[in-house]
């Protein structure tokens, strides 16, 4: 047996903290690349997003180099997520890749916990006592290593504008990361997070400036995952931009294990609350989070919004349409940049250089 | 009875399913219905968002009717099934209307949404009843005979689909014309409601089925049992009531019955893209059918000659599988 999971954003590394923590052999997909993509895209049609290319491309990789156990998080209804992998079935077993597949139910209830009893039956048999015994603690430091994973992520973005070389706190971030990775025990891990945290701070003594602060919403794939968004997050930053976004692979953890001691959850319910005044309903996923959160941010004296979407993404398509009009309401520029598979990276970053020297202007002249 | 005033329905979206049910409720409560006329020559659509193109025209629609009408009703149609649900869009559509219409007319957003429970149809009736100033014994009234008419509606369907041109397919006072020749071929099509009957974004591809010789059958002909036989083994269920109805109706009619199967999906439309891929490779896993499949796309840029060319040429490949077929049950 040997388990691969898709890339997102650092989930990676608390798929794999867990993996190895329990002792489970398992397979990280090569990082995603534009033959991921490429293999995602051959293996779909057009109007399908672009989390499920990605996620596709990086199966397909994994299976060829010897993984034979899809871990994959499940989602609930309205948004096409939940469905993924039905669909994603049919094509490998199209390709005549042979694989098993375990979906991670995304509520806990009976029935999620009753298929994925009936999904685990026979990999349980190949897993031993110790395998089992030591899974809690997997998942424990899985979740540790997760936590500290997105507290240095935070630190970069809040470093990132004031670092005095471009490009510098992208690669000391990345070297945090891999230290936190390799990290083996709880004492090893503290020691890394400490480690990177101090790495990371050096940064802060760049440049003094009061940065822009620009708030990131939008669907959780593109905004989480850095290979997606083509970097949008690094990009802003390097322009010298405070970035700020709510979505975290955590976040959604504790918003499925319906957790609403978090920070962050009430966060979103707060959001929720404001985007009432534009929608009468949930429109599912995370369409009245973005809108909500782009109302307020206007009024928490956010300099703009980046709001990110797949093409065809069917509730952010209604957030989008919303949000034109939010704009003009809440006299805030916000950016709706629609990501497929076309090679967009340098317009991108024209897009951003643009929509920055924008945001510095009505600052000067406000 | 005087009239109260006048209520608009756009044509689009579940006005292509609906609204013989919708006109009688709103008659019975002694409102005149107005619908839109669509997109004619000198109309274009409107974009007000970056959605598929019937979201699109619901915003046309609903833009063009807006001062002629004291109400527009367009309901927030969350699920329309006991367990399954609509698209994510339908439940923003009522905000996305009163953004673009700049919250210049009354708006009648009534959530529907059937997951509550088998009165909640009823209530939300009740509740729009109640936003027209009818009594409650008034909306019951109304909606007891939308009811009747409606089931009178669906019990025709076969031969209003064949007989009326689709303008005139969702008239209810419309009489039905005597049944003509019948046609060689017998075909299926499957797709959303608003696909296959708003001549906007198909372009009148049903007459011209009629035309080349064909009858038509769709979903609305297989009872829910027939659809769920045919979903009911997958791995995990499909939750869109319409997803499920495509899914299962095409299966359903590839296995036989009828002579080709076209499927109808608007561009950029997040279900049909994602199903049609499971369905291609579905079919391909489990050793193809032997009745041909048509997928056709549509966008506002299509053309109505293309469409006559890819249809005539359908119609060919079923023809010669008809006689190969009957050649061999000779030979047998």
């Amino acid at each position: 047996m040997k388990v691969t999971f898709p890339h997102l954003g650092s989930m990676h590394i608390f798929c794999k903290a867990i993996a190895e923590t329990a002792g489970i052999p398992y397979l990280v997909p090569p990082e995603t690349s534009r033959k991921t993509l490429t293999l995602g895209v051959l293996h779909s049609n057009e109007s399908i997003c672009l989390p499920f290319k990605i996620i596709l491309g990086n199966f397909i990789e994994a299976l060829q180099m010897g993984a034979d156990t899809i871990v994959m998080v499940g989602s609930g209804p309205p948004c096409r997520l939940g469905l993924y992998d039905l669909v994603q079935k049919v094509i490998l077993e199209d390709m005549g890749l042979h694989y098993r597949w375990l979906t991670i139910p995304p509520r806990l209830t009976w029935q999620a916990i009753w298929k994925n009893h009936e999904e685990t039956k026979e990999l349980r048999k190949e897993l031993t006592a110790k395998n089992i015994l030591l899974f809690p603690y997997g998942l424990w430091m899985g979740w540790k290593k997760m936590m500290v994973c997105e507290a240095l992520e935070q630190l970069a973005m809040k470093v990132r504008p004031k670092e005095p070389k471009k490009g510098e706190t992208q690669k000391r971030f990345k070297k945090a990361l891999s230290w936190v990775d390799g990290a083996k025990n709880p004492k090893t891990l503290k020691e890394a997070a400490r480690k990177g945290r101090i790495f990371l701070q050096e940064m802060e003594q760049g440049r003094s400036c009061i940065p822009l602060k620009v708030a990131i919403v939008g669907e959780l794939y593109t905004v989480m995952d850095p290979h997606i968004n083509r970097g949008v997050e690094q990009k802003l930053g390097e322009l010298g931009v405070e970035v700020t976004r709510t979505s975290w692979f955590s976040t959604h953890i504790l918003r499925s294990l319906r957790s609403n001691k978090a920070d962050r959850a009430s966060e979103r319910i707060r959001f929720f609350e404001a985007s009432k005044a534009y929608l009468g309903y949930d429109v599912g996923a995370e369409c009245n989070v973005s809108v909500g959160e782009a109302i307020l941010r206007s009024k928490e004296g956010y300099d703009g919004v980046v709001h990110l979407m797949p093409f065809a993404c069917m509730p952010e398509t209604t957030a989008s349409g919303i949000l034109t009009k939010v704009g003009k309401d809440c006299n805030i520029p916000i950016l709706t940049l629609i990501l497929d598979e076309q090679e967009i990276e340098g317009r991108i970053q024209t897009l951003l250089e643009a929509f920055v020297e924008m945001l510095e202007w009505k600052r000067r002249v406000a | 009875m005087e009239k109260k005033g006048c209520l608009g329905i756009p044509r689009a979206l579940m006005f292509y399913r609906y609204f013989p049910f919708w006109r009688t409720f709103f008659e019975t409560l002694g409102w005149k219905v107005m619908v839109s006329n669509g997109i004619r020559q000198k109309e274009k659509i409107i974009y007000f968002e970056d959605s598929c193109l019937p979201m699109k025209l619901l915003v046309t629609h609903a833009i063009q009717l807006k001062d002629k009408v004291d109400h527009l009703f367009i309901p927030r149609l969350v699920s329309l099934h006991r367990t399954y649900m609509m698209c994510p869009k339908f439940r923003g559509a009522p905000d996305i209307v009163r953004l673009a219409t700049e919250g210049s007319g009354s708006i009648i957003d009534e959530t529907i949404d059937l997951r509550k429970g088998g009165l909640s149809l009823f209530q939300s009736f009740l509740k729009i009843g109640e936003r027209l100033n009818a009594s409650k014994s008034e909306s019951k009234k109304a909606f007891q005979e939308a009811e009747k008419s409606f089931s009178k509606f669906q019990k025709e369907w076969m031969d209003r689909i064949n007989r009326l041109p689709t303008r005139q397919l969702f008239e209810i006072d419309i009489p039905i014309p005597p049944a003509g020749r019948k046609a060689p071929l017998r075909v299926a099509f499957i797709g959303h409601p608003y696909n296959l009957f708003d001549t906007d974004i198909n372009k009148d591809l049903l007459t011209l089925t009629k035309r080349l010789g064909m009858e038509i059958m769709t979903s609305d002909c297989l009872s829910e049992k027939e659809i769920d036989r045919e979903v009911s083994d997958l791995s995990k269920e499909i939750y869109w009531s319409s997803g499920r109805e495509i899914v299962g109706s095409l299966f359903h009619f590839l296995s036989g019955g009828v002579d080709g199967v076209v499927f109808l999906t608007s561009f950029k439309c997040g279900i049909d893209a994602l199903l049609q891929e499971f369905i291609k490779r579905r079919l391909k896993v489990q050793g193809g059918s032997s009745t041909p499949l048509l997928l056709l796309s549509f966008d506002e840029h299509t053309g109505r000659e293309g469409l006559t060319t890819r249809l005539e040429a359908f119609r060919d490949v079923m023809e010669e599988q008809k006689r190969l077929h009957i050649a061999k049950c000779k030979i047998m």
